[in-house]
């Protein structure tokens, strides 16, 4: 009982000490909390993204288009009929379309630039994407019309406007160039950067038959569920059904699957947030350190009569590493709170990446334009709280043991 | 066997290459009751004297028992335990803990002891300190409290546990002689109520004057002894 109370009283005696410390621990604290949510939000709306614009939750594909980077019309099949009932059956299932995607160039005026082109189905495609509430201008793709949706960046670059004529020149199944061209019908503005520069859109039905290709094939067949974590837990288990299905075995990918650049940035950002907080949290253990040694050195003659007293020495470390405890949670509480109040903002007024990064947010490869929101993670507030209160206790063991094991007699009389 | 009995005690101190002998051997027993002082000039031994009776410490040579048990066979946390359910100091700059109350630093001594006032250590330690004249100071921080009033609180915190055995070094030293006067009373008043054995070291005649029994020591050895 005596041992917090007086562990409590000697935190408060050097206030201004105790609170630099704690301070450069709610630091840490603060700063991890707000790299979590940060990353956390990053990830939540860069997933959000790919599956809204370029994934959906699952694919399903032959093996060898997620292998290789060869023309993806070498990889084409026809959906059977078994195999969308397959893909209807599923739990959780919401819609799927065919995507028939290839390699092109795209002409407008003098200019000339290499995209991919999507070939879908107007109709079931907007029950799977959200591409179409994202057009600023013009309209979506009408089925057997030649008309073209092009991402912003890409109608800047080549100062396309809806009604403008544009080539696409590609070289069909056979390898033979052929060419479509057409009218610029929509102009779109996605949340996903690399939709808006790479990728142009155009009606399946009519594009199959310049390919050389029957109008029934497709290179993935996109199915959108009722959630992620449904996608993920029904990819394996559509794939083990369809396998035999496309001739070869089918392979099918969640959203999780496909973003597996995004999936080891979300690791290495986790390593980094834990490399930076492990840094300033070593800087708060060697205040800790010097706090324990600095009191330990201030407090000599009541160490020394508390021997005398009778104390044994776990009792006396118990008092400092109580002590360092204590900073522990002034610096964790404070932390958590600033932390609290710094989510509540990014997760209410967001973060805009084009004011923080500039035109660099493009080159980033993050699939996120605008403002960036937060989300709340309760799980890492108990984490670094914890961590916080854990490093004070650690890093006070030794140097209390120093201080507890000084000879009785040099410190009653102070030698 | 008395309570502290002394075998041909030898202490020496190993400063680098030069040895320094504090104590020479000494014998000596100390009975139960007995209020002791032990004076002599400064390096004498007299401290050093007490902190091997107080358990703070270990002789070079010779034996050092305390209460049947010898000192020399425990280890640290032995001596601890020695030192914490037998013994009570009494030092010259009071070494009271700061952030504690009077009420608090008497109590404190008391919770860490295994004595026989668990259940009521409000009450004992409120009675000693009234006992020591301090009844209406329980809430004072030692930065409140004169000298005498703090060596007043470290007195009843040495008493409160009722230990068999007190050790005072020079506990006069910083008090005027009123002062030093009153708190002799009390600590001759416990000794008598309570058959608690003092041993003072001091310089102070006033001390002296109260012993029961006066050792002299001059370089490391007992030079002289009295009864009264």
């Amino acid at each position: 009982m005596y041992l917090p109370k007086i562990a409590a009283r000697n935190l408060f005696r050097r206030s201004g000490r105790t609170f630099i410390i704690a301070g450069v621990l709610a630091f840490a604290i603060f700063f991890a909390i707000i790299l979590e949510t940060f990353m956390a939000g990053m990830m939540e709306m860069s997933f959000g993204n790919i599956i809204d614009f370029d994934s959906a939750h699952i694919q399903v594909a032959r093996p060898e288009l997620f292998d290789d980077n060869e023309d993806p019309l070498e990889h084409i099949f026809t959906p059977s009929e078994e195999m969308m009932t397959e893909i209807q059956n599923l739990p959780g299932y919401a819609a799927a379309t065919p995507v028939l995607d290839f390699s092109a160039n795209i002409l407008a005026a003098r200019e000339e630039f290499p995209v991919r082109v999507r070939a879908a189905n107007p109709d079931s495609f907007n029950e799977v994407f959200r591409y179409k509430d994202h057009l600023i201008e013009g309209e979506f793709l009408k089925k057997g019309s030649s008309g073209l949706i092009i991402g912003i960046n890409l109608a800047e670059i080549l100062e396309l406007e809806v009604g403008d004529f544009y080539t696409l020149l590609f070289r069909e199944k056979g390898g033979s160039l052929n060419t479509i061209q057409g009218e610029v019908v929509g102009i779109a503005a996605t949340p996903e950067p690399g939709m808006n520069l790479g990728t142009v859109m155009i009606d399946r039905s009519y594009v199959t038959a310049a390919l050389g290709a029957d109008s029934t094939v497709v290179n993935q067949l996109k199915v959108r569920m009722i959630d992620r974590h449904t996608a993920v837990a029904q990819s394996d288990n559509l794939e083990q059904t369809l396998t035999g299905s496309l001739g070869e075995n089918a392979q099918v990918n969640s959203w999780r699957e496909v973003s597996d650049m995004l999936v080891a940035l979300e690791v290495w950002g986790q390593v980094e947030t834990y490399f930076i907080v492990a840094l300033i949290l070593l800087v708060g253990a060697i205040g800790i350190i010097n706090v324990v040694l600095l009191s330990s050195l201030e407090r000599v003659e009541e160490i020394g009569m508390m021997k005398a007293m009778g104390l044994t020495e776990v009792q006396i470390v118990r008092i400092f590493s109580l002590e360092a405890g204590g900073l522990g949670v002034i610096g964790g509480l404070i932390g958590a709170g600033l932390g609290a109040a710094g989510t509540y903002l990014m997760v209410n007024f967001g973060l805009d990446l084009q004011m923080l990064y500039g035109e660099a947010t493009l080159e980033m490869g993050i699939p996120i334009m605008g403002t960036m929101y937060g989300v709340w993670k309760p799980g890492s507030f108990i984490l670094f709280f914890c961590l916080a209160v854990l490093v004070a206790l650690l890093s006070s063991i030794i140097p209390a043991y120093w201080a507890a094991r000084k000879d009785p007699i040099d410190a009653i009389y102070h030698r | 066997m008395g309570l502290v009995k002394l075998d041909s005690i030898k202490k020496i101190y190993q400063d680098g290459e030069i040895s320094v002998k504090a104590l020479r051997g000494i014998d000596l027993e100390i009975e139960e009751g007995e209020f002791t002082t032990v004076y002599g000039p400064s390096g004498s031994g007299k401290t050093t004297m007490l902190n091997l009776v107080g358990a703070l410490d270990k002789p070079s040579e010779g034996t050092v028992h305390i209460n049947g048990s010898i000192i020399n066979e425990l280890d640290r946390k032995g001596l601890a335990l020695m030192r914490r359910d037998n013994i009570g100091f009494i030092f010259q700059s009071y070494n009271l803990i700061p952030v504690l109350t009077a009420y608090e630093n008497v109590e404190f001594a008391l919770k860490i002891s295994n004595g026989n006032h668990e259940n009521h250590s409000r009450e004992r330690s409120i009675q000693v300190l009234e006992q020591v004249g301090l009844g209406d100071m329980l809430d004072r921080r030692p930065n409140e409290l004169s000298g005498g009033q703090k060596q007043r609180v470290a007195i009843a915190r040495a008493l409160v546990k009722e230990p068999r055995l007190v050790l005072a070094d020079e506990p006069t030293a910083n008090l005027d002689s009123r002062t030093s006067k009153e708190v002799l009373e009390i600590m001759l008043d416990m000794n008598q109520k309570l058959k608690t054995t003092f041993i003072f070291s001091t310089h102070d005649p006033m001390v002296m004057e109260y012993a029961g029994r006066l050792l002299e020591i001059r370089d490391g050895r007992i030079t002289r002894e009295e009864r009264r």
